[in-house]
């Protein structure tokens, strides 16, 4: 009886794992038709209208500068940027001048992925729609459209798929950027700098002001929490 | 030996399968307590409380935190109360079926701190908590199954042998 018990409990919690990391379909998120356009719209009016350059949203003049230190692969940076206090701070702080956001790519979930080896070309792949200054259309679409953590759904497929989603994007420079060794040196010096500092999770938010910097100690803050920070630094 | 003496090995046995009720009890309360705590914080969206580090909060909102939609506290939290009903049924199929959740809840405890320490790459000290709470739980319920012969045996067999015995060398005695 107790062999039969142990036996037992062992299929069930074999059946468990399965279930918790998507067993081994390729669980893509990558909307089409009218849940695209509908994402793309939300994306366009939270980010209409603000300055960006490479991997920076905002006023480049903007007194506090929030260093996101983030991996596309990431579920807390989707729950930080979709459900935190990521969209109102752009609404508010971003949007008025007073805060800038700069991303920088450190490799956490997909390093501990089946295929680790795909963070620079997704990180890239941002980065080089970046050069079209479309950098954050690219990153708030990937994590809408992020799939099943671990089941290897970056394939070359799903990041032309959101490239293809961006009105604006030229599709072709875009493919065409995305080979340039700058992008691939950027994603490199930003996990460098990130060990440097004692990053050692993500998302990672550095506030930086005229009185100094501070991080914020929650990994998926509120829009308050964010607030509380930013008053520290200036 | 005395029919009083043949009884004293069940008698140390019950007291021993007390205590490990007793304790397997505690545990389970405190257990209860613990995903009680997570399930409450999930659904309320209240902050968590936990070290500095933060490291509550990436694990509760990493995807391993919800198993099909169901956080996996829930699931704790029924094992943790499905182990303490176990104690209520006096026979082997309590004691198995007790082993059998604390089994299921200790291996799958295992398998979410290893997504911890090498995906998520943050720690849950709550998690970590109901981890060592059923790794626990899995060794006293398996004592319990592995007692269970001379708890369940004795008082019925040993001393109506014994009874026999004695009434057979009365007889003789006669």
């Amino acid at each position: 009886m107790v062999g039969g018990t142990v036996l037992g409990a062992i299929i069930v919690v074999v059946v468990l794992v399965l279930v918790s990391s998507g067993g081994t379909k390729k669980e893509t998120g990558l909307q089409t038709g009218t849940t695209a356009n509908s994402t793309i719209a939300g994306i366009n009016q939270l980010l209409g209208g603000i300055p960006q350059s490479g991997n920076v949203l905002g006023n480049p003049k903007a007194p506090v500068t929030m260093t996101y230190y983030g991996d596309y692969e990431c579920p807390v940076c989707q729950a930080f940027t979709l459900q935190g206090g990521f969209s109102q701070l752009v609404s508010n702080d971003v949007r008025s001048g007073k805060v800038k956001v700069e991303y920088r790519s450190f490799c956490t979930a997909t390093c501990g992925s089946p295929d680790p080896g795909v963070f620079n070309t997704q990180q890239v792949a941002g980065l080089a729609a970046g050069k079209q200054n479309l950098f954050w259309q690219y990153t708030e679409l990937f994590y809408h459209e992020q799939g099943q953590e671990d089941s290897g759904y970056v394939t070359p497929a799903y990041l032309n798929g959101l490239a293809r989603q961006i009105p604006n994007l030229d599709y072709a420079t875009w493919q065409t950027d995305r080979n340039d060794p700058n992008l691939t040196a950027q994603v490199s010096n930003d996990q460098a700098s990130a060990r440097q500092i004692g990053v050692s999770g993500t998302p990672t938010l550095i506030f930086s002001g005229p009185k100094g910097q501070a991080a914020a100690s929650q990994a998926v803050p509120t829009y308050a929490q964010l607030e509380q920070v930013i008053k520290q630094v200036t | 030996m005395s029919i009083a003496a043949a009884n004293g090995a069940p008698a140390r046995a019950g007291t021993v399968d007390r205590r490990l009720r007793i304790a397997i009890g505690v545990l389970c309360l405190i257990g209860i307590g613990v995903a009680g705590y997570l399930v409450y914080v999930h659904y309320a969206k209240i902050k968590i409380i936990c070290g500095a580090n933060g490291g509550c909060e990436t694990v509760q909102s990493s995807v391993y935190s919800k198993l099909d939609g169901v956080p996996v506290a829930v699931l704790g939290l029924a094992g943790y109360i499905g182990i303490l009903f176990s104690l209520a049924i006096r026979n082997e199929l309590g004691r198995v079926a007790g082993f059998g959740i604390a089994l299921v809840g200790f291996l799958f405890s295992m398998y979410l701190t290893y997504r911890e320490a090498f995906t998520i790459h943050a720690y849950c000290y709550w998690c970590l908590s109901s981890a060592t709470l059923m790794t626990l739980l899995v060794v006293l319920t398996g004592i319990r199954v592995l007692r269970a012969e001379p708890i369940e045996r004795t008082p019925k067999t040993v001393p109506r042998a014994e009874r026999r015995r004695v009434e057979r060398r009365q007889a003789a005695r006669r």
